[in-house]
């Protein structure tokens, strides 16, 4: 090496001397010595479940976090049954949505692995059937017409096979997956209504985005398909709703007939369901109370998300719920 | 055809038709250009749609066009024209800065939210002690044989960082009777503030190889200045940064070291050796100012720029309901975690593979064998190293979903076989005379392997990894299988917290939210930001084969 480079060590000892002096110029208590619990909630919350409940959920975690900066929330979409299956059953998540009741097998598994669903109701929804803009010789479809084009025994082709004033062209089916709580939701009003036993046919496009469904049936004019309402109220200029007809006349999808029940039978109530054992932490009770303190929120609930928030007595019923679950979980 | 007509044969020889061959030509033209050009297409509707440029006033246009495009073209059209080393030199000072830019945002994300100041300072040091120890240990290194030194100095480190009985004696349920230099300085009842920690460590790593810069082009004392020049402005940062431009001090030391000092080092040393091209550094001051006096202008004028959604909003919120409030931020720190722990898991074992094969392995059936599965499972699809990960880690070895561990693991088994490919190539570069001259000298394996093979062939080992990191940055697939969250508010802090990345972030606005605000801008702005790091990694990698294969 030539004799005017530098050297490593007489580098280091200079840099080491300047700034061992410009350290010391500038010197603070260490806040790590005196460091204690801060005040204020912290932790992890993960939910994961419908993606019809989870542009709600997006809404009341991201207002939470305005005021509890220290709650980090892990969201992810998988579908009511998903979610259940693979995600809160095994106990890793806090809390599961579903478009649908959690049924008595997921409840057995969540029992046998030691994990408490506690189910309460957060919104109302009003599955909603879409058709495209152009299909202007479809004004209303009753449950009976809806049950025979998507039943498995059936499987009709054409429109003209389900009503004959319909056109002779294949009918283009979009849907959500079997992971889904609208799927099984749809199957119980529509294919199990009455007396019928019909089974959902599988020679559909079952995803499970939402956005996929309206693409679908914005792109072809034969196509009809079903999904959750906050998702059709931010695209209707894209797809057009079908009123649904339950004997009593057509009604058309919104907040209203959800509300007072005239939209049947496709209205349904909306759930998140906690885990008990999760409740014990105090975060975590203490989002599932913001969350159902929020649900009679119309801005959030309605106008942003698209759904009909829940009436006071509602709000109580499910507060009296959660409150009885928190002080289980507390006790016990 | 008519030349090649039997009847003017005689008259026609040496007449050839050139029709095939150049409808071939053109052909190939067209397959050239076919995936560049509907790509191009492609991006330009995407940054349109991200950037918004119509929604800005027409006298924004006009001045930005005026004050920086207008001189820039005049700059740079004048520099191709006159001396293309020249333009080279400003083009590729611009090129440093705006990287650098970048990098300082990425590592000052870190300091800010994940990396406390005062841990990193305190294993920094703890670190540079054991160094310190080490390095007196190898000048002693006829005295004490290897093994005993190697010990002694492994020994330093571990006391260093980790005191005694350490982390060892924590599983064991010893207590702790030596406390680490690390924890000393952690839990010190009085600590330099925290810019001031920043400076003594980043400010240092940055000023060290402007110092043997400056010492290579001039003397010793010029590299003793410099350094301290660099050093200076970095802590001067900290001060000006939080006075003048309103960023606070912990940002300005970071883009001090990461941005400024190297780029000004660059400018200077250019400045002095290269007289003939130091005329382009006129290129990226001209752009600086004029970008400085178009915004100046545009304020003063009243005109609205572009309603753009890549904004200082977008790159610093977190995931919101609304499109218009929605940013990418713990995605980018998401992104910036998950390549750390990608290139800190695939870099040595990739790198270490390499050189067995390259170096050491015998050629016969089984390094056959392996070779040719290294190349199959650079093409496996990526949705399968997700199930990989999602069975070993998170089933097998019983890792909770979604975290930086699991995901950077599963992204690194991902890129392992290209690092190792392209680690492999770059060794295989390195001239076998070389090799043979430095055997000839005397020399053992591992003396070649230290000093020829390493130095020879680091730059290309560094750009493959950088590539293959690149595509790691990329990849949905597997975080979506491991299952990382859809939407997270907040930072990862830890190796065990859940993470998102920019490309599940674009996917997740893609399809799980209703609202065409997010498909439609929300998406094309989190594409740009991706694109721009990619970019940004990439032009590295290219900058530093270039430069390699100059030096070969």
């Amino acid at each position: 090496m030539a004799e005017d480079r530098i050297n490593r060590r007489e580098f280091v000892a200079a840099a080491g001397s300047t700034l061992g002096a410009l350290g010391l110029a500038g010197c603070v208590e260490n806040d790590r010595v005196r460091a204690g619990g801060g005040g204020g909630l912290a932790g992890t919350i993960d939910i994961a479940g419908s993606s019809t409940v989870f542009p709600l959920a997006t809404a009341m975690s991201e207002r939470f976090k305005l005021t509890h900066d220290g709650v980090d929330f892990n969201l992810q979409s998988t579908g009511s049954g998903g979610g259940f299956a693979n995600h809160f059953c095994p106990g890793r998540t806090d809390f599961n949505n579903a478009s649908r009741p959690i049924k008595s097998q997921e409840q057995e598994t969540c029992t046998s692995n030691g994990v408490e669903p506690v189910e309460l109701t957060v919104a109302t929804d009003a599955l909603t059937v879409i058709v495209n803009n152009d299909a202007d010789w479809i004004e209303s479809v009753t449950v009976e017409e809806l049950a025979t084009i998507w039943s498995g025994e059936e499987q009709p082709q054409r429109w003209s096979d389900v009503n004959a004033d319909w056109p002779d062209e294949p009918i283009e089916l979009y849907g959500p997956s079997d992971a889904s709580g609208t799927y099984d939701y749809f199957i119980e009003a529509i294919l199990h209504g009455g007396e019928s036993e019909l089974t959902h046919r599988q020679d559909y496009s079952a995803t499970e985005q939402d956005r996929t469904i309206i693409q679908g049936v914005e792109g072809s004019e034969f196509a009809i398909g079903y999904m959750g309402y906050a998702y059709y109220s931010e695209n209707t200029e894209r797809v057009t709703a079908l009123p649904v007809d339950d004997g009593d006349g057509p009604v058309e999808p919104s907040l209203e007939t959800a509300k007072s029940g005239e939209y049947s039978p496709l209205s349904r109530p909306l759930f998140t369901y906690p885990a008990k054992g999760s409740l014990a932490k105090e975060h975590v009770a203490s989002f599932a109370r913001f969350w159902l303190a929020n649900a009679t929120n119309r801005e959030i609930v309605a106008d942003e998300v698209g759904y009909v928030p829940l009436d006071a007595e509602q709000q109580a019923e499910q507060l009296a719920t959660l409150e009885a679950a928190i002080l289980e979980a507390n006790t016990g | 055809m008519a030349t090649q007509d039997r009847s003017s044969y005689a008259e026609g020889f040496g007449q050839v038709s050139r029709t095939v061959g150049t409808i071939f030509r053109y052909l190939l033209l067209a397959s050239t250009l076919f995936g560049l050009v509907v790509l191009s297409i492609l991006l330009v509707y995407v940054a349109n749609d991200a950037i918004q440029p119509l929604t800005a006033d027409a006298g924004w246009h006009l001045t930005f066009f005026l004050t920086l495009v207008l001189p820039t073209l005049a700059t740079g059209g004048y520099l191709a024209w006159s001396n293309v080393d020249a333009l080279k030199l400003g083009a590729t000072t611009l090129g440093l800065f705006v990287v650098g830019l970048l990098f300082s945002g990425g590592v000052a994300i870190i300091f800010i939210e994940v990396l406390a100041p005062l841990v990193w300072f305190a294993y920094v040091i703890a670190f540079a002690i054991a160094v310190l120890v080490t390095v007196a240990l190898q000048q002693r290194s006829r005295q004490i044989p290897f093994l005993p030194r190697f010990a002694i100095a492994m020994f330093a480190f571990y006391l260093s960082l980790f005191g005694f009985p350490g982390i060892i004696g924590g599983y064991v349920g010893l207590p702790q009777l030596v406390p680490s230099v690390a924890s000393l300085i952690l839990f010190a009842p009085i600590v330099p503030l925290d810019w001031i920690q920043l400076t003594l460590t980043v400010g240092v790593f940055a000023a060290t190889p402007v110092a043997l810069y400056a010492s290579n082009i001039s003397d010793r004392r010029a590299g003793l200045a410099m350094g301290a020049l660099a050093v200076g402005t970095v802590a001067a940062a900290a001060v000006v940064g939080p006075a003048v431009f309103g960023i606070g001090p912990i940002p300005s030391v970071i883009l001090a070291s990461v941005a400024v000092v190297p780029t000004a080092a660059y400018v200077g040393g250019a400045a002095v050796t290269r007289e003939q091209a130091r005329i382009g550094l006129a290129l990226p001051a001209v752009i600086v100012v004029g970008a400085l006096a178009g915004e100046v202008l545009v304020d003063t004028l009243g005109y609205a720029g572009p309603q753009s959604w890549v904004d200082w909003q977008f790159l610093t919120s977190d995931h919101s309901g609304t499109a218009a409030n929605a940013g990418l931020y713990p995605a980018i720190a998401g992104s910036i975690l998950l390549m750390l722990t990608v290139a800190a898991l695939s870099f040595p074992i990739g790198v270490g593979a390499a050189l067995y094969l390259e170096e050491y392995a015998p050629d016969n059936r089984y390094t056959r064998f392996i070779d040719v599965n290294i190349s199959n499972l650079a093409g496996v699809p990526s949705v399968v190293y997700g199930l990989l990960g999602l069975g070993l880690f998170v089933t097998r070895l019983g890792q909770p979903t979604g975290t930086i561990l699991v995901g950077g693991a599963t992204l690194a088994l991902l890129i392992l076989p290209i690092v190792i490919i392209s680690a492999r190539e770059a060794i295989r570069s390195v001239p076998e005379e070389m090799r043979q001259a430095s055997y000839g000298m005397g020399a053992t394996r591992w003396q070649t392997m230290k000093n020829v093979i390493l130095p020879r062939a680091f730059p290309g080992i560094l750009t493959g990894t950088i590539l293959a990191l690149g595509r790691a940055i990329g990849e949905t697939a597997p975080l979506i299988m491991i299952g990382a969250p859809n939407v997270l508010f907040s930072f990862p802090s830890e190796l065990s917290s859940k993470v998102s990345a920019m490309p599940l972030q674009v996917y997740s606005w893609a399809s799980y939210f209703a609202t065409s605000d997010f498909y439609q801008q929300a998406v094309p702005a989190g594409v740009v930001v991706l694109v721009t790091v990619l970019l940004a990694m990439n032009s590295i990698a290219i900058v530093l084969r270039n430069r390699y294969e100059r030096e070969t």
